[in-house]
């Protein structure tokens, strides 16, 4: 948890430092209607950065024209400061792409995936070899690296899916919701390797329209919503613009009384009341405060048994931003 | 060019795996080919008839007839003719099979001609051999009917010469002597530039399913749109073009190895004569060409594969029927034939006409070459700049 906080922390430096991505003013529009209305936002090394919205929120839309799959209406993209359009050849050999589809050719074996498109971002000879065994070690499937991919499950694909977009060792890898259609142990595991390549220092781009995906993952969220994004920041960031505050409830024994008061005095904390089986307190970030709140708690001769944390989460957020819920 | 030869190599592993494109592209071809072949190419063997004639008339009109067409088609090596004494060992020869068939001139055959009575000729036919009775008999009836002819031209001309003098006569007389036999049977030269059936079919065959093969490069854009692997080629660092490009080589690899094979399977397993090789490659290439540029531009219509699969398959049939892929269309309506030369179809076998020549060589097949390159590029060019629109979203 400790170096989970602490890679944010580093990440959100670094984003304002140098930004890996920089878009701006991003617009797109089929026939009337408004897919994309002035989109921007910028990700730094080492940062994950989560586009959170329903479907067809502009979401696709919005990556497809930082990847140079669609020509823009309007607006810029910059990658590592390079322009990225859809004949920015030197540019798109800085991102790696997951789409949302299972973007491989089930005709082929995993090494066969891997090995086209590593060609085609300009490996070759023993570096294609190498990195292809490298992603292979990485997303688990070295020992069925030379079967075809149409015998592979549906987790074994999502994850070639995702090495594919790895092969480049990219600055910024861009993932469109790679979760959708997966059972929760491949998720899990998508999750986890996401996690992963952020605390490695690649910028990554993660949209998504599960708010725990976005919450767990990312550092900083963008909210879209009908084209537009309509907050952007932490989650903590987010959470303060609805005014709510996250909940500790610590399950304890002893002079919980005192305790209570105890706690109450620390910074950060903003209610701490004793009940029958243990003390309530609203914090202003639970997860940063806890040890300390563990530590005062048992300096003052309390037994805590058990903790849980209520955060108000990005869900509430979204349904104050939009008047909707994120699945409607 | 490199991301354009990536993708080719690519899609031709992808397409050897399929094992319908393997099908659709040479077995299929070729066991039509060999299946037709072998049904409708009976009639390419030569033929070896066996004819009686018996001349009882023993004139200088019945010596015509030996000597005209009997002799003709003995020539011509399809028949031997067996002189018999009389009408029985004439019938004798037809019933213990030494002959197929017999033809008899009978006594007084010429006065009867001169008289301007009714002229008659005798077939005897085994019934067995109708075939080989039918051209007898159609010799016969061709002769008859030429003398009468030439004795109604000299009717015509006598009243006229009253007054001629006898040299006048004798010249009008040994013109009519002189003129054309009523059947002429001609050698069959090595000049003579028809393919063999088998030929036929096996180039007819390759062609029309050339159309089904080529239909892949482009045809492969929509597939990799629909299983989502065509954005993942966008998004890799290389010019949208080169996809497309990427896409019409291995098309045209396919087309080309395809066709390569059935030339050498018909050649090897058919006994095909496909003629001058280079010339060949040359039509090949160019064939190849025009069905590509054909199905790319169909399938840059359609929105969906079935959809372009539907219309592909439509146009292919079509051009084929139309361009005489299925039958030989010398036997149909000259409008036929003239329509025929707007498909790649008929000009190929056009071109694989001109080279079954035995002295054929390349420079025979620059019309139907540049026709096939013609067609292959005003509609490719339209195709790929269409398939461009497919690659990247605007």
């Amino acid at each position: 948890m400790a170096a989970s906080l602490y890679h944010r922390a580093m990440a959100i430096e670094q984003a304002t430092a140098a930004p890996v991505l920089e878009c701006r003013d991003l617009r797109k529009s089929f026939g009337d209607r408004v897919a994309v209305d002035g989109v921007g936002f910028s990700i730094g090394q080492s940062e994950t950065y989560g586009l959170l919205g329903p479907n067809g929120a502009g979401k696709t839309t919005t990556i497809s024209m930082i990847c140079g799959l669609l020509v823009r209406d309007a607006g810029s993209v910059l990658v590592g400061g390079a322009p990225l359009d859809v004949n920015a050849v030197a540019a798109k050999g800085d991102v790696g792409f997951v789409p949302q589809d299972l973007a491989i050719y089930p005709e082929l074996s995993a090494r066969e995936n891997l090995r086209f498109f590593g060609q085609l971002y300009g490996l070759g000879g023993a570096d294609l070899r190498s990195r292809t065994d490298e992603v292979l070690e990485i997303i688990g499937l070295a020992d069925r690296a030379d079967e075809r991919t149409d015998g592979f499950s549906g987790g074994m694909k999502r994850r070639l899916n995702i090495g594919i977009g790895l092969l480049n060792r990219p600055k910024l890898l861009v993932l469109d919701e790679p979760t959708v259609g997966v059972d929760p142990q491949s998720r899990n595991a998508i999750l986890s390797s996401v996690e992963s390549l952020g605390q490695q220092g690649m910028a990554i781009l993660y949209t998504t329209h599960y708010m725990e995906e976005a919450e767990r993952l990312c550092d900083r969220v963008g909210i879209i919503d009908q084209g537009q994004i309509r907050a952007e920041g932490t989650r903590r960031e987010l959470v303060s613009l609805i005014g709510q505050r996250d909940r500790v409830d610590l399950a304890a024994t002893g002079p919980l009384v005192a305790v209570a008061e105890a706690l109450r005095a620390m910074p950060g904390v903003n209610e701490a009341t004793a009940h029958e089986g243990g003390i309530s307190l609203l914090v202003d970030e639970a997860r940063t405060i806890l040890p300390r709140l563990l530590e005062s708690a048992a300096a003052t001769g309390a037994s805590v048994n058990g903790v849980e944390i209520v955060e108000p989460d990005l869900e509430a957020v979204f349904l104050h931003l939009t008047g909707r819920a994120l699945r409607d | 060019m490199r991301a354009a030869l990536i993708i080719a190599a690519k899609d031709l592993r992808q397409r050897l795996r399929d094992r319908t494109a393997i099908v659709v592209a040479v077995i299929a071809p070729f066991g039509l080919a060999a299946i037709f072949s072998t049904l409708l190419g009976g009639v390419e063997q030569p033929l070896d008839l066996a004819y009686a004639y018996a001349d009882l008339d023993g004139t200088q009109l019945s010596q015509g007839i030996r000597e005209g067409p009997l002799t003709g088609i003995e020539s011509a090596g399809i028949a031997t003719v067996t002189l018999v004494d009389d009408r029985d060992a004439a019938r004798a020869a037809v019933e213990e099979g030494d002959a197929q068939a017999a033809l008899i001139v009978p006594a007084g055959f010429e006065s009867a001609v001169t008289a301007g009575a009714g002229a008659e000729l005798e077939v005897i036919g085994s019934i067995d051999a109708g075939f080989a009775t039918d051209i007898l008999r159609s010799l016969a009836e061709s002769y008859v009917a030429e003398l009468e002819g030439v004795r109604l031209a000299v009717a015509l001309a006598l009243p006229g010469l009253d007054d001629a003098s006898p040299a006048a006569i004798a010249a009008l007389a040994e013109r009519a002597a002189a003129i054309e036999p009523p059947i002429t049977v001609a050698d069959l030269d090595a000049e003579a530039r028809e393919m063999s059936t088998t030929t036929y079919f096996a180039a007819s065959m390759a062609i029309f399913f050339l159309f089904f093969t080529a239909q892949f490069g482009v045809l492969s854009l929509l597939s990799e749109r629909r299983q989502g692997t065509l954005p993942r080629l966008v998004a890799a660092p290389i010019r949208p073009r080169s996809i497309v490009l990427g896409k019409a080589l291995g098309s045209f690899a396919l087309g080309i190895v395809a066709m390569a094979v059935l030339v050498a399977a018909s050649s090897l397993l058919l006994g095909a004569a496909w003629g001058d090789p280079l010339g060949v490659a040359i039509l090949v290439l160019a064939a190849v060409t025009a069905a590509m540029g054909i199905t790319a531009l169909i399938t840059t219509l359609a929105r969906t594969e079935e959809q372009a699969g539907g219309w592909n398959s439509i146009v292919a049939v079509t051009l084929a029927i139309l361009g005489g892929a299925f039958f030989d269309l010398s036997q149909g309506p000259e409008i036929l034939s003239q329509i025929s030369f707007i498909t790649p179809h008929a000009w190929f076998l056009e071109g694989l006409d001109l080279l079954s020549g035995s002295s054929s060589s390349v420079v025979d097949v620059a019309t139907p070459v540049a026709a096939l390159l013609g067609i292959g590029l005003v509609t490719g060019a339209i195709g790929l700049a269409r398939a461009g629109d497919l690659v990247v979203r605007r």
